[in-house]
């Protein structure tokens, strides 16, 4: 898998105050895509599912049942059959929308916290420094993304935290860059030569000009990596270096399903539909905003 | 331009300096006393001779790390600990295998994309162009090693068309372009190749759309020019683009086929990594990576220059 | 009209198209008469085949004994009886009266290398300096290590004539000869022939086997043809050709057997069996030595310590349900041994479901279900012999927690509980666990009992990761290990595990059975009630 780091990203219109006018022209573009807006449901929807899992789920993601193993779709009592330990499928996936969602938009978040800081600064101060910082960011861009993620975490061993901190570092760099290319240009706009020459301090600058014009397209742009991540996290989970068992993770619910992929294949593929689910609506609704916000 | 290619060429030392820097801290990244995580518990003691003389703990870190790259360039990148083989034919031993599922794969994935996106180019807005957008969504989104198992539960177990692992009836040494190793090359080789797919598709399908709306392309046609000519236009332009994207893909295919290569337990550079994974043979997970990461950076350089040779404007810094 | 016509003629070809090409894709390679039997291991890698193979048993099940023979082989040939030991290269051996350390074996003439070079005292004697001379030219660092600790006895060696040679130990130590079958035999002059290099003679190795090595690609696959001069003839091959390949998954060793890439495959998973069945592959499987235990440790704090608790645990574990979770793979265990082997005495406690009596007696320790003992547990994800170790964890826990012992996992992958096997509950690596559950082979009383019950094998000597030490134990074992009478050794060895099971030492759950899943070609298979099995007898039959 791969992540199409291209740091192509729609600039907002370069103006400070008309900015709210600029998003609600966005989200009324946004409302008239109807495949958006359905891929958005359905987002809603998983997250719902997981914020709210005590109540939605009909049993105990641990509750095992040596009689009530692997059982089909439909059984009664468990309408999404069971696993290998006899736990409720429908329950473990609901439960399991917590971690996956976790684990995959937790790297993201990190990532656009510590990439943006990054990459402003860069962008913003510019010079030397800027150089400094983009020449090790391209180090990062050495690694395909996949091979970074499975080193980091190969390396610090097995386990939720080593997996969440792997796939932070995989989506620094790129955030980085799309931060200090939007940054760098946001800079030698007028009114910000302006500010500085009127002696204003880099830090009241950079929050009363700068953030509110480049955070949204960095933010368009990881979105667009939710996707990549969910994918990467629980790929990492199903070769048993993210989550644990007996913890409910769509990916390690896929590795541990595996041999019983000969007794029942329909309910072993189904946390893999989860994941697909949320990759292609975290992708599709990505594009939506893409388009939405160009300006073209 | 001759600067230009001359600066991009020099600007692949530094780098390939960091990635084996980097390389070499991951062992120390490791929790706990860095010799235990490169020598396994059981590890024969010439073993523990041998890494112990390469990584000289004991010695301030800069120079373990000079001494390792020095080692390195002379193609000794140590020894396995679960194993005790050369790291170095270890890994180009499951390079070769990957080079070649990771090909057929690109070439699948360049194939279809290109065709699914100049479909949905020229239609754009179409039936047709939804229906192959979604398919390449599709491609980008789909938990590829799932798409593995569902191909495997099909074809090899339900249907016993072909094979659901390995590298051919013989070893991978003996690899020849005949039926019966081919046969093991598909369902491995179809799986990699739907991101590809997916992300050419994208591309192509952007580019000859946006081509087509140009004004130029109405005045081509009104003055009677033939179809054919104006999709040749398009070739022309779309055709750089399209193969830098495939090369750069290329590249996340060799990094990216690990979990692919469990799925199918096809002997390449990630079966490789995982075996060292679960064995923590940091020397083999150290070389594999690092000679992964300076082919990628080779690979990039490689885009780069054809990119720039071909289309002076798009020099990138 | 005409239109839907074409319609459906184009569909019937589509579907003609379909069929030829599943036909052209289905026919498998050309077939030659030969007999070809492939193996799908659970090893990632072809173990070590200088002699000394790794990869715990499946090495020496796999290249071990059938490219190499050892003075001392197991007989295999049984599949009712529990397997004994028969002369290999020795054709046999005896104590000295004198002095109880010292052991004479008389080896086997007329035996040749499969590089035609000839077995004798001079060969044995050089193979044991190769692994415990250090300054002699073919030792071996690699299978030294590998070996040197499967036969702690080993002290000297000499050679007595062309055909003697005579062992010292370092004190009295009847389980010798089972600690003899791990050392196997190479030949010297194959290995000079190649230049004096291990790593070369792995590829083309040379023992006194019933095979030898052909092909070896590292990682894939090693190939194995008769050795037609072998000295037993009763067991040379039936196979032409066996292949061995590396297949750490068991959802590829499954798949594999069933799109027949494979005859044979190790360890089928629990799961998958019904579906081999349903498609005629035959499943075998025996018990064999080998137990799946929590072993307790007896530190200051450790629940363990009250007796109460411990036969608790013993009584709550509904051993047929979890046979029943693992496709009845699974004997129940009631002891370290199994209950119909000589060494398994005549205990008064049974080791047995009832969780009336379990509960009975944690009131009498003050606990039950609303207080419950709190008990800390290091299992393993995988490995070698842990058979399914997070499903069988969860069912205990489930069992134990009824009766009112609550079980909390540290979950660790193999390569990290093993080792801390030999560091101990006292470790900083056992994250404060009173228990431990590694599973293990119990082959001769060393490795059954000695090794883990008596005090001096407390950490880091051995594996006594609880720190055991009763003093009775220590006595019974010791008195057993210079007991040279076999049934004598047996009935010391008999007391002193009833009285481990009386004291409910460990928590036993289950021996496995080795199951293993071949095609119904393969035929003549005898699976022994051993880790180690026998490949001579097998042949194809379509």
């Amino acid at each position: 898998m791969s992540i199409t780091l291209d740091s192509q990203v729609p600039v907002a219109a370069p103006v400070s105050a008309p900015v709210k006018g600029y998003w609600q022209a966005v989200f009324s573009r946004l409302r008239r895509d109807p495949v958006a807006l359905i891929a958005g449901l359905i987002l809603l929807i998983i997250l719902a599912m997981a914020i709210f899992a005590p109540w939605l789920a009909p049993q105990s993601p641990y509750s095992t049942s040596m009689l009530n193993r692997l059982k089909p779709i439909g059984t009664e009592g468990f309408p999404l059959g069971t696993d290998e330990l006899g736990r409720d499928m429908l329950s473990r996936l609901i439960y399991g929308a917590r971690l996956s969602l976790l684990i995959g938009v937790m790297p993201v978040v990190n990532a656009f916290v510590i990439g943006s800081a990054i990459g402003i600064v860069a962008g913003f101060v510019g010079g030397r420094t800027n150089t400094v910082i983009m020449r090790i960011i391209d180090v990062f861009y050495a690694f395909p993304a996949v091979l970074l993620a499975i080193a980091l975490a190969g390396a610090l061993g097995a386990g939720l935290v080593n997996s969440l901190f792997s796939l932070t570092v995989v989506f620094i760099p790129p955030i980085a860059r799309v931060a200090e290319s939007v940054t760098t240009q946001v800079r030698n706009y007028d009114y910000i030569e302006a500010a500085r020459a009127s002696g204003a301090r880099s830090l009241t600058i950079i929050r009363r000009h700068v953030l509110g014009n480049v955070l949204g397209p960095i933010f368009v742009y990881s979105t667009s990596l939710i996707s990549v991540s969910m994918i990467l996290a629980s790929g990492l989970s199903f070769l048993g270096l993210g989550a644990r068992p007996p913890m409910p993770e769509w990916g390690l619910m896929l590795n541990t399903m595996r041999d019983a992929i000969y007794v029942n294949p329909w309910v072993s593929v189904l946390p893999g539909v989860m994941i697909f689910s949320v990759s292609i609506c975290c992708n599709m609704l990505s594009d939506g905003l893409r388009s939405a916000m160009d300006v073209k | 331009m001759g600067t230009y290619f001359f600066k991009r060429i020099l600007y692949v030392i530094p780098i390939t300096l960091a990635v084996s820097f980097f390389c070499f801290m991951l062992v120390h990244l490791s929790p706990g006393d860095p010799m235990d995580a490169v020598v396994s518990a059981d590890a024969p003691r010439e073993v523990v001779a041998m890494v112990q003389a390469a990584y000289g703990f004991d010695r301030p870190l800069p120079e373990q790390y000079g001494r390792w790259v020095v080692r390195a360039v002379q193609g000794d990148l140590g020894l396995s600990t679960a194993n005790g083989r050369a790291v170095t034919t270890e890994v180009f031993g499951a390079l070769v295998n990957t080079l070649r599922l990771a090909l057929v794969a690109s070439l699948i994935g360049f194939t279809l994309g290109c065709l699914f996106g100049t479909l949905a180019g020229y239609w754009q807005g179409s039936l047709l162009d939804r229906f192959v957008t979604g398919i390449a969504v599709g491609g980008v989104s789909i938990p590829h090693y799932w798409l593995g198992m569902m191909l495997v539960i099909v074809f090899s177990v339900e249907l016993s068309w072909l094979p659901s692992s390995g590298a051919g009836p013989g070893s991978s040494s003996d690899w020849v372009w005949e039926w019966r190793y081919i046969r093991h090359l598909i369902l491995p080789a179809i799986t990699l190749s739907v991101i590809p797919m997916g992300v050419v598709t994208r591309t192509v399908r952007a580019m000859v759309a946006e081509i087509l709306n140009h004004d130029f392309v109405e005045a081509l046609r009104a003055k009677g020019l033939a179809e054919v000519r104006v999709f040749l236009h398009v070739v022309k332009n779309v055709a750089p683009t399209a193969l830098a994207v495939m090369g750069l893909q290329l590249g996340y295919l060799l990094g990216g086929s690990i979990l692919v290569e469990t799925v199918f337990s096809w002997p390449g550079t990630g079966l490789l990594l995982n075996n060292a994974i679960f064995q923590r043979d940091l020397p083999i997970l150290q070389g594999t990576i690092l000679v992964l990461a300076i082919f990628f950076v080779l690979l990039n350089l490689m885009v780069d220059l054809a990119q720039a040779r071909l289309d002076p404007r798009i020099q990138r810094n | 009209m005409v239109y839907k016509k074409i319609d459906q003629t184009l569909r019937q070809t589509q579907r003609l198209a379909v069929i030829s090409i599943g036909m052209a894709i289905m026919a498998p390679a050309a077939l030659s008469d030969e007999q070809v039997l492939r193996i799908a291991m659970t090893a990632s890698d072809i173990p070590l085949t200088t002699g000394a193979p790794d990869s715990g048993f499946e090495g020496y099940r796999f290249v071990g004994y059938t490219l190499y023979d050892a003075l001392v082989n197991w007989d295999l040939s049984s599949a009712d009886e529990v397997s004994g030991l028969t002369p290999g290269l020795a054709e046999s051996w005896e104590i000295s009266e004198d002095d109880e350390r010292v052991w004479t074996f008389h080896l086997r003439e007329n035996v040749s290398f499969h590089d035609g070079s000839e077995w004798n005292a001079d060969a044995a004697i050089w193979n044991l300096d190769k692994i415990y001379d250090e300054d002699s030219p073919q030792f071996d660092a690699r299978q030294a290590g590998n070996v040197r600790g499967r036969i702690p006895a080993m002290d000297q060696y000499e050679k007595v004539d062309d055909y003697t040679i005579q062992f010292t130990t370092s004190e009295p130590d009847a389980w010798f000869p089972y600690q003899l079958t791990f050392f196997l035999f190479s030949s010297p002059s194959q290995w000079e022939a190649l230049g004096g290099d291990w790593d070369e003679f792995a590829r083309q190795p040379s023992g006194t086997g019933p095979f030898q090595l052909t092909r070896l690609v590292a990682r894939e696959r090693a190939e194995l043809e008769p050795f037609e001069n072998y000295w037993d003839a009763d067991r040379v091959p039936q196979i032409d050709r066996v292949v061995l390949i590396p297949m750490p998954e068991s959802s590829s060793r499954t798949s594999a057997l069933l799109s027949d890439q494979v005859d044979w495959i190790e360890s089928p998973a629990a799961d998958a069996i019904p579906r081999m069945e349903s498609q005629g592959m035959n499943i075998t499987s025996n018990p064999y030595p080998h137990t799946w235990p929590y072993q307790f440790s007896m530190l200051e704090g450790s629940p363990w310590l009250d007796i109460n608790v411990r036969k608790a645990a013993n009584l709550a574990v509904d051993r047929e349900g979890l046979q029943a979770l693992l496709g009845g793979m699974m004997v129940p265990a009631e002891g370290i041994v199994t209950s119909d082997h000589p060494w398994y005495g005549e205990p008064e406690f049974e080791t047995r479901y009832d969780p009336e009596e379990a509960a009975r007696l944690l009131a009498e320790s003050g606990f039950g279900v609303d207080n419950p003992v709190e008990v800390k547990v290091l299992i393993s994800t995988s490995g070698s012999g842990q058979m399914q170790p997070l499903a069988m964890n969860e069912y205990i826990q489930q069992n134990l927690s009824e009766v009112g012992i609550n079980l909390e996992f540290e979950v660790l992958d193999w390569e990290s509980l093993f080792p801390n096997w030999r560091r101990g509950a006292d470790d900083p690596s056992s994250r404060g666990a009173h228990a431990t559950n590694i599973t293990f082979a119990w082959l001769d009383p060393f490795s059954a009992f000695y090794r883990f019950m008596h005090s001096s094998m407390a950490p880091p000597s051995g594996f006594n990761w609880g720190y055991i030490n009763d003093p009775e134990y220590d006595r019974l074992l010791d008195l057993a290990k210079v007991t040279f009478d076999q049934q004598e050794q047996d009935a010391i060895l008999a007391e002193f595990h009833a009285r481990v099971v009386d004291d409910a030492a460990w928590l036993w759950v289950a021996h496995d059975v080795g199951p293993r899943a071949m095609h119904p070609r393969v035929q003549g298979f005898v699976q022994a009630k051993n880790w180690f099995q026998d490949l001579t007898p097998v042949y194809i039959e379509e």
